[in-house]
């Protein structure tokens, strides 16, 4: 059985009547690291969104495990999303807060409610941070700001708040597209730890071929919301690749 | 759709337009017939004019309201974001505007049927050779005329005048009595210059407390309304909050009732509410403490509610993907972002509720406020000027402190 299938899924906002998807399909085996391209707008972040339900799919089915997420009651989607790690274009970290605060963040849905408000967490929930910050490299700046970081350490905190979810899964809606490239190079890097030591599935979005094809097992495209190739990353030769990106388009080596 | 709510818009906007403009020239006409500066006691009697009158007044209202339009854009036109071209898309002729002017009677005389039968271009518009359009925004390359040579524009400019020229005659403003009376005033100036400050210390024989005791008493009912005030306001914040209350229907109203909370005790100001609560209460500082208390909730929350609004969504959406519940969510990726600036906004509140704390006195609420009201009104100058050097210190005093913490916060 497939780690991750998605079933039809649509998502047409309201607003501007825009079809972000459009009848998507695709399975994801486990420990595999598949990679979303596609120009902006043509639908990427919103359908790793609804993979989780930060965004809620217009029609279509998502399901981890065998477990159909779409219709799953809001507290029990809380459930299955502490086991979906997520990480951001802009990182989205708290920038006033410690590195620790935002890795501890991580936690928060295997925390209880009452102690997590008042900042109280387990011990071993703050020796597991530690061990994160370890992995990323980023022990010594437990205390620091975050937004005292560079931004391939504010995303390397991003990864360390997603392992502290014991992830299965890890969406990773453009990592480094924010960052320089070889920032990027180091942040895809440890990505590609994850999954390959961990065997933890990735989804990850990504701007640029070059990346795609040197991190990505699978490659996944779409075009205006729709998938217009599904396959490994050498099958797109040239006219694929103007598929995907329209005439005008031209590959750029990122290395 | 959009065309016919302009246009239906705009003449009712250029209708107001003109009627305020003729109350204005009606008032002022009146105003200058009586002797000069208006005398409250005689009541503003407008002039009694005939009904054929009246109609003319009415359908010298219409044709305004139609020749602005026609010779536009008009204030309502402009204000709808719509303005008239000929069919080439270029401002129309006179000739096109006059026969614009003239065939909108027609459209007028029936009540606008035209225009809901045709929404995008009614037989007038047709008829004179002209269309209603969107106007160009601000950065295309059309080159707008400048705002003195628009019909909109002096149109504007004659509201701004008849509204300054009608405050200035119901407002009574004399500004010889400025000069002419200063004498009057000689004796405050004097109490000022000269304080007496024998119940700095001393109690007061009549209401028992020294300047000293009133001003200590003001110092802490702000405080602690303020302090209150914060606390209550903090979780009220998020209910206000469009981005985390109103999730779903439920959360909608829970939002829309937090608010209009909000504004409505907000505009009651804390004068009233101390005059409510020193009857609830009785007179004394409990009753003008509640009263900074009710205000300063109503007032923070809505200052809270809005930086809640206007935080960054990221965290929010990340704390939400580890799985976090919404108390979670608001504890981890809402509050660290705008607690600065809550208590930035406490700081500021406790310097508005120092100065409030003595206007309460003026119906009860106690403190330093109860030596000042009632030294004026025995006429004891130089005692009210103790009272107003002392709070002038304390204010200074407290400004530069609260200046210098909110400093170091922010």
């Amino acid at each position: 059985m497939a780690h991750v299938v998605v079933e039809n899924l649509s998502k047409i906002y309201e607003r501007g009547k825009v079809r972000a998807l459009w009848n998507v399909n695709f399975s994801v085996e486990k420990g595999e690291f598949l990679v979303l391209i596609g120009l902006s707008g043509s639908g990427k972040s919103t359908l790793l969104r609804c993979i989780n339900r930060l965004v809620e799919p217009t029609s279509g089915r998502v399901f981890l495990n065998g477990l159909e997420l779409t219709r799953l009651s809001p507290r029990a989607m809380r459930r299955v999303r502490r086991r979906i790690g997520m990480i951001f274009q802009q990182f989205n970290l708290v920038k006033r807060a410690t590195v620790l605060q935002n890795v501890l963040a991580g936690r928060l849905g295997y925390t209880s409610t009452l102690p997590s408000l008042l900042g109280w967490f387990p011990k071993r929930d703050i020796q597991r941070a530690k061990e994160c910050l370890e992995r990323v490299g980023l022990l010594d700046k437990m205390y620091v700001r975050a937004d005292q970081l560079s931004g391939g350490q504010q995303q390397r905190v991003g990864i360390a708040r997603a392992l502290m979810q014991e992830p299965e899964l890890l969406l990773a809606d453009e990592p480094v597209s924010a960052l320089d490239p070889a920032t990027s190079h180091s942040v895809m890097q440890y990505i590609e730890q994850i999954n390959k030591e961990d065997g933890v599935t990735v989804i990850a979005s990504l701007h640029f071929l070059s990346l795609a094809r040197r991190y990505g097992q699978r490659i996944l495209a779409l075009r205006a919301g729709e998938v217009v190739f599904d396959g490994p990353p050498e099958a797109i030769d040239d006219r694929k690749f103007k598929e995907i990106y329209g005439e005008e388009a031209e590959e750029v080596e990122i290395r | 759709m959009k065309l016919l709510r302009a246009r239906a818009l705009a003449f009712l906007l250029d209708l107001l337009v003109w009627a305020y403009l003729l109350y204005s020239g009606f008032t002022l006409y009146y105003l200058s017939a009586l002797w000069s500066p208006w005398r409250p006691e005689e009541k503003l009697v407008w002039p009694a004019l005939s009904p054929w009158a009246w109609a003319v007044v009415l359908v010298g209202l219409g044709e305004a309201v139609l020749l602005t339009q026609a010779f536009g854009p008009s204030l309502g036109q402009r204000l709808m974001g719509v303005h008239l071209v000929a069919e080439d898309g270029a401002p129309p002729k006179l000739a096109a505007r006059l026969a614009y002017f003239g065939f909108s009677h027609l459209a007028l005389a029936t009540l606008g049927l035209g225009s809901v039968l045709h929404p995008q271009r009614p037989w007038h518009e047709r008829w004179a050779g002209v269309r209603l359009e969107p106007l160009p925004p601000p950065s295309s390359a059309v080159r707008r005329p400048p705002w003195y040579r628009t019909a909109y524009g002096l149109t504007a400019l004659l509201v701004a005048l008849a509204t300054l020229a009608v405050g200035w005659r119901l407002t009574e403003v004399d500004l010889r009595r400025l000069v002419y009376d200063a004498s009057k005033s000689l004796r405050i100036w004097y109490g000022l210059i000269g304080p007496d400050f024998r119940y700095l210390l001393a109690p007061d024989p009549r209401i028992k407390l020294s300047l000293v005791d009133g001003l200590v008493q003001s110092l802490y009912m702000a405080l602690l309304a303020t302090v209150a005030g914060t606390v209550a306001a903090f979780p009220l914040s998020f209910l206000g909050a469009r981005n985390v209350a109103a999730r779903h229907p439920v959360g909608w109203a829970i939002y829309a009732l937090t608010r209009g909370f909000f504004n409505v005790v907000r505009s009651v100001e804390t004068v009233f509410w101390a005059a409510i609560f020193a009857i609830w209460l009785g007179w004394g500082p409990f009753a003008g403490a509640t009263a900074l208390f009710v205000h300063t909730v109503a007032a923070l929350g809505k200052l809270f509610s809005e930086q809640v609004e206007h935080i960054d969504p990221g965290p929010v959406e990340a704390v939400t993907a580890t799985g976090a519940n919404l108390l979670q969510v608001v504890r981890y990726a809402v509050v660290p972002q705008v607690l600065p600036q809550y208590l930035a906004f406490a700081i500021y509140r406790w310097d508005i509720n120092l100065r409030m704390a003595v206007v309460v006195a003026l119906v009860g609420g106690g403190g330093i406020g109860r030596h000042l009201f009632e030294y004026k009104d025995d006429l004891r100058w130089s005692l009210v000027g103790a009272v107003i050097l002392l709070f002038m210190l304390t204010v200074w005093v407290m400004d530069y402190l609260s200046g210098w913490i909110r400093e170091k916060i922010v």
